[in-house]
């Protein structure tokens, strides 16, 4: 009798998979994966997919804390500019067109280099790095942005301040062409130009920030594009954004916020789980993309690294 | 799935739509009651008022659950220590005695103090404005609307407008 005998590592034809599957296997496990995980999976598997591929070239932070990245897609959709808008989802589509270079920044006052310079070339100037840092919002929700830039120091020290320099201020842009808030000639939000300052040694800390990029791309121009500041253990509103000048001053400035509401904001503005603000607690806070709230932590987080510029302080009074 | 990726603040995301949605149906039912002379809605003014305290207690449910997480002694705390949370609460509070005496077999009874509800408008107006970092047009519109109804509601009982 004749007959196939068949060997036993062969399969049966129906055990084949369709091509049509086969090429879309990937897709599948995709959404295998995404109805696996949690929702905070799935929404890292969202983020990846919406970062932009890194134009800058940076050294890349480690990040030993561990820290959760909030998506590419959250921290660029959800913006806080009053220059755009009050509402933190007009931001984005407002300010596309936002032209962010060519860009000069100015660095004077009591300096004894003041420069005028552009962007571009101010970028050359230090090398870039990542840092991943907690973002604090006042009004209560906060993030984990990886920021992308150089310290700020780094720039303090190029300009040589003079000994009577004690504290550094930032403007904002103000370009009422570019910024649709400006432009109003009533029910303004705020008064602009957006100022913001800090003392000289909270400057020179090693955790304030000049940021130029978000996930290793040029920053996009709802995040302060196509330079601003990060503060880690400050309330946002301290992170000005895209900014034109930076001044060396012998007084304390004036900042944009204390200015509108001296008794809600103040000049230092640090996180603090036990100083509430006047109609809202800051005990707590809503991490972007979660239901649920987690504890605010001292100073955000950073206490090691900044407490000690604030000793003997009341904290309760310099708010 | 769609809710969670699309909204970055959910919290927030339902106090916003819960709470305005509210307040607008509260307008709604006041702008019923004052122009029933000049059109008679009337027959509709329990509906609407139902479904703005039925928004009222998403937000209230939003305010226990997930922003308090159900822990109720931290919700008291909030509440007595912050003024906009208990204006809130307050009208909160008026909303649920309306809607609880408006049921047909109470509402002969208890339907003269259903005047509280401008006490309502104005302490929702209020807490709407202290939720705010800074007053947007839209929220101005919101203001414009409530003081519209105050100066309306005010000149019909004068007798000076006669609607």
């Amino acid at each position: 009798m004749n007959y196939i005998k068949s060997k036993d590592w062969e399969l049966p034809e129906n055990f084949v998979t369709d091509e049509r599957l086969f090429n879309e296997r990937r897709k599948f496990l995709k959404l295998g994966a995404a109805l696996a995980v949690s929702t905070a999976g799935v929404m890292d598997l969202a983020a990846k997919e919406f970062v932009p591929s890194p134009n800058l070239e940076y050294l890349k932070e480690p990040n030993l804390q561990k820290l959760t990245l909030n998506s590419y897609e959250q921290i660029s959709s959800y913006n806080n500019f009053y220059e755009f808008s009050t509402n933190k989802k007009d931001v984005k589509p407002l300010a596309q067109n936002f032209k962010s270079a060519p860009w000069r920044i100015t660095i004077d006052g009591l300096v004894e280099r003041p420069i005028e310079i552009d962007m571009e070339k101010l970028m050359k100037k230090f090398p870039l790095e990542e840092r991943i840092y907690r973002f604090r919002c006042v009004e209560g929700w906060s993030m984990v942005v990886p920021w992308v830039g150089f310290e700020l120091s780094h720039l303090i020290k190029h300009v040589k301040p003079l000994s009577g320099a004690k504290y550094v201020r930032f403007v904002t842009l103000y370009d009422p062409e570019q910024f649709p808030d400006q432009k109003r000639s009533s029910f303004v939000a705020l008064e602009y130009p957006y100022i913001e300052a800090l003392r000289m040694d909270e400057a020179m800390n090693p955790l304030a920030f000049m940021a130029t990029g978000l996930y290793g791309h040029t920053l996009p121009p709802q995040n302060g594009a196509p330079i601003r500041l990060t503060l880690p253990w400050k309330y946002g509103f301290k992170s000005i954004k895209s900014i034109v000048r930076i001044t060396f001053t012998d007084s304390q400035p004036l900042n944009t916020w204390q200015k509108m509401a001296p008794k809600e904001y103040g000049f230092y503005a640090n996180v603090n789980p036990h100083v509430d603000h006047p109609r809202w607690s800051q005990a707590r806070e809503r991490v972007l993309g979660k239901f649920l709230k987690q504890n605010t932590l001292m100073f955000n987080g950073y206490e090691n690294d900044v407490a000690h510029m604030y000793k003997g302080m009341d904290l309760r009074k310099l708010f | 799935m769609l809710f969670v990726t699309e909204v970055e603040d959910p919290i927030k995301y339902i106090y916003s739509i819960t709470g305005a949605t509210a307040l607008t149906l509260l307008y709604l039912t006041t702008s019923i009651s004052m122009l029933k002379r000049a059109v008679n809605f009337i027959k509709y003014r329990r509906t609407v008022g139902w479904f703005s305290f039925f928004y009222a207690c998403l937000h209230m449910l939003n305010f226990v659950i997930l922003d308090m997480e159900l822990d109720l002694a931290l919700a008291i705390e909030e509440t007595l220590e912050k003024p906009f949370i208990y204006l809130g609460n307050i009208a909160f509070l008026i909303l649920l005695f309306m809607a609880i005496t408006s049921q047909k077999s109470l509402f002969s009874k208890f339907y003269k103090y259903h005047k509280v509800i401008y006490v309502a408008i104005l302490l929702t107006s209020i807490h709407f404005v202290m939720a705010q970092k800074a007053l947007s047009v839209d929220q101005w519109i919101y203001l414009l609307i409530m003081g519209i109804i105050v100066i309306f509601k005010f000149l019909q009982r004068s007798k000076i407008l006669n609607i």
